[in-house]
């Protein structure tokens, strides 16, 4: 699959998870499921993990406010009805199902990838510069931020204000990191900033670096969005037939 | 003809200034390649991989044709420019300045982070380039340069020597060991194979070895910021393990100061750590007291001055008050000359030597080989995968 290829794929995927029921859902499910592991093999299963562990957390806080608490879900409280417990498990079923998918589907694309740069990912993608420049930019502050974190997480240890291991001193200083880390970051930034770009015009060298070798779709590409289309064609089918 | 320019004078004495003024002229700004004292002033900070940070660089005519270190980055093109070591990082910067347009290049005493082996290549390298140099750099004047001196700023940070050498207490350190050591990051090749050395308190040892050999990785093993796939640590014949167990022995002073500090502000940063240091007994070393006449003695630096607004060569002196307070009896220096004019790398070799009679036990990272020979040590020397007691 094509970086571009890709982008079409998760967006489709997206809005379809975004509108579907929980049939709709299921069928999305599969094909997301296909995809990933025919494209991204072994990696499949860390796209699996990866969408666990976000969703996870946010499922079971919902099922404790929803199932647990309130007991109905919120269209039945719109509506004025009794409601039960069941509809609520159904609500954060579809809820969670949704999130889950989407963040799957995400993890599953992006490694896709793994292989290549995010800079020669995005250098491939047919897409206006300047939003080819913005995504380079965001991606080089969220690196800033990864190694700020390592750098902060290695003097906070050394000095022993932290730990590396589970400890109640992180759980009182854990904040400190944090402060260390916005510290780092924007020392850094703010050192490219003043030095290193201005006196290179180094944004300037993304211009010509960014512009070449986009990669047009593959026909992989157009078996994987026919497929992606006809799970969006049943799930706004559901749609039209369910509100008719 | 191609200028060659060293900006000469000592520290605080407008050198840098004057670069960062020349480089915002109008006849430069945009135009000149910068590599700066560290990793956010020499890399474009753009690319997640050496290939791509080459790229960027290289989608212009290349310069010259003369192509700088190529051989070192074949094995590390995907490589995270970030994770790479000081030294590396500088001849990375060098190598696409070598394969860009730029007719320009300004160094910021990055060179002081090779190796003599890669630094005499990348003078060279300047000499031989079609291109203006303006260089600054506190080891001897390369030959072919022109000296400019810098006009003086108003404030100088010097140090006071004999203050700090009165201020500073005995210490008993007690011997380190370390055996079978095995280390390697994800992905990379193995950094240690069944190294190993011994360590004894009131001497010197100089850490040696090539850019990216290992020497900060075993400063950060040391201080428990790194766990080592295996290894038997003993401090004092008994079992001390800081990676798991915390560090209580060792005081690092980084490359970087900046990646040093745990607060804004030093009285924040000697606060955090006296709360620590408590537990193991020496806090008083570091009270508020002893922590002005330190900063007095550090170039009369208020303990409230927000760090990251010193000088740089300010911060990398202030980085020194936490092993020279010695609330730990070991002490490790990364790359302390990097930056520091001739006359404050003589004191500092005079103060280490002064430290190791009181006791202490003192681990430095230089390639400095002048400053090495005014301070009696011993070699470990890091390299293929192994550290030798030379």
């Amino acid at each position: 699959m094509t970086p571009n290829g890709a982008v079409l794929f998760v967006v489709i995927l997206i809005v379809a998870a975004m509108l579907a029921d929980l049939p709709g859902l299921v069928v999305i499910c599969a094909v997301a499921a296909a995809f990933a592991v025919l494209e991204t093999r072994e990696n499949a299963w860390s796209a699996l993990r990866r969408a666990a562990l976000l969703v996870l957390p946010l499922a079971a806080f919902m099922l404790a406010i929803w199932v647990g608490l309130i007991g109905k879900s919120p269209l039945e409280i719109e509506s004025g009805l009794p409601g039960s417990r069941t509809s609520a498990l159904l609500y954060v079923a579809t809820v969670s199902l949704r999130l889950f998918l989407i963040v799957f589907v995400l993890q599953a694309v992006l490694l896709c990838f793994a292989d290549e740069s995010p800079f020669s990912v995005i250098r491939s993608l047919r897409a206006p510069l300047g939003v080819k420049r913005l995504l380079v930019l965001t991606l080089s502050l969220i690196e800033t931020l990864r190694h700020a974190v390592g750098r902060s997480h290695m003097a906070l240890v050394a000095s022993g204000v932290i730990t590396r291991r589970l400890s109640l001193r992180n759980l009182g200083h854990g904040w400190i990191l944090i402060q260390s880390v916005w510290l780092t970051a924007i020392t850094t930034v703010l050192g490219r900033l003043r030095d290193k770009w201005p006196a290179e015009n180094t944004l300037a060298l993304l211009e010509p670096a960014l512009a070449q070798q986009e990669r047009p779709m593959c026909a992989r590409d157009r078996v994987w969005h026919l497929v992606a289309l006809a799970a969006a064609l049943f799930v706004f089918g559901r749609l039209i037939l369910g509100t008719a | 003809m191609a200028q060659r320019n060293v900006l000469a004078g000592a520290n605080f004495s407008g050198r840098s200034a004057a670069l960062r003024a020349l480089l915002q002229s109008d006849a430069l700004v945009g135009k000149a390649f910068l590599i700066g004292p560290y990793a956010e002033a020499a890399l474009s900070g753009l690319t997640n991989t050496v290939r791509d940070e080459v790229a960027l660089y290289g989608m212009q005519t290349p310069n010259g044709g003369n192509c700088f270190a190529a051989e070192n980055f074949a094995e590390m093109q995907l490589r995270d420019p970030q994770s790479l070591s000081g030294g590396e990082q500088v001849m990375l910067a060098l190598h696409c300045f070598s394969q860009s347009a730029y007719r320009t290049i300004a160094v910021d005493t990055a060179f002081e982070q090779l190796d003599p082996t890669n630094r005499a290549a990348a003078l060279d390298h300047l000499r031989t380039c079609d291109a203006d140099i303006f260089l600054i750099d506190n080891r001897a004047a390369p030959e072919g340069f022109t000296a400019t001196p810098a006009q003086p700023q108003a404030r100088e940070f010097s140090i006071d020597w004999a203050a700090l050498a009165a201020l500073s207490a005995p210490q008993k350190a007690a011997g380190i060991s370390i055996t079978n050591l095995n280390f390697n990051y994800p992905g990379t090749a193995r950094i240690f194979v069944n190294a190993g050395i011994d360590l004894e308190p009131r001497h010197a040892y100089r850490v040696s070895g090539a850019n990216g050999a290992g020497k900060t990785t075993l400063f950060k093993i040391l201080v428990g910021a790194l766990a080592p796939d295996t290894a038997e640590m003993t401090l004092g014949g008994q079992t001390y393990r800081p990676w798991r167990d915390g560090n209580r022995a060792l005081a690092l002073a980084t490359q970087n100061p900046d990646q040093q500090w745990c607060g804004a502000t030093l009285r924040e940063d000697m606060t955090r750590r006296r709360r620590i240091a408590t537990r193991h007994g020496n806090a008083e070393r570091i009270s508020d007291e002893r922590l002005q006449s330190y900063t007095r003695a550090l170039g009369n630096v208020s303990l409230d001055a927000h760090l990251y607004e010193l000088p740089l060569a300010a911060r990398k002196r202030l980085s020194w008050s936490w092993p020279f307070a010695g609330v730990h009896p070991w002490i490790l220096l990364d790359e302390p000359t990097v930056g520091q004019d001739r006359a404050t790398r003589e004191s500092l070799a005079r103060h280490l030597t002064l430290m190791c009679e009181q006791g202490y036990g003192v681990l430095f990272v230089t390639h400095d080989d002048e400053f090495a020979a005014s301070l009696p040590h011993r070699v470990l020397l890091v390299a293929n995968r192994a550290i030798t007691l030379r």
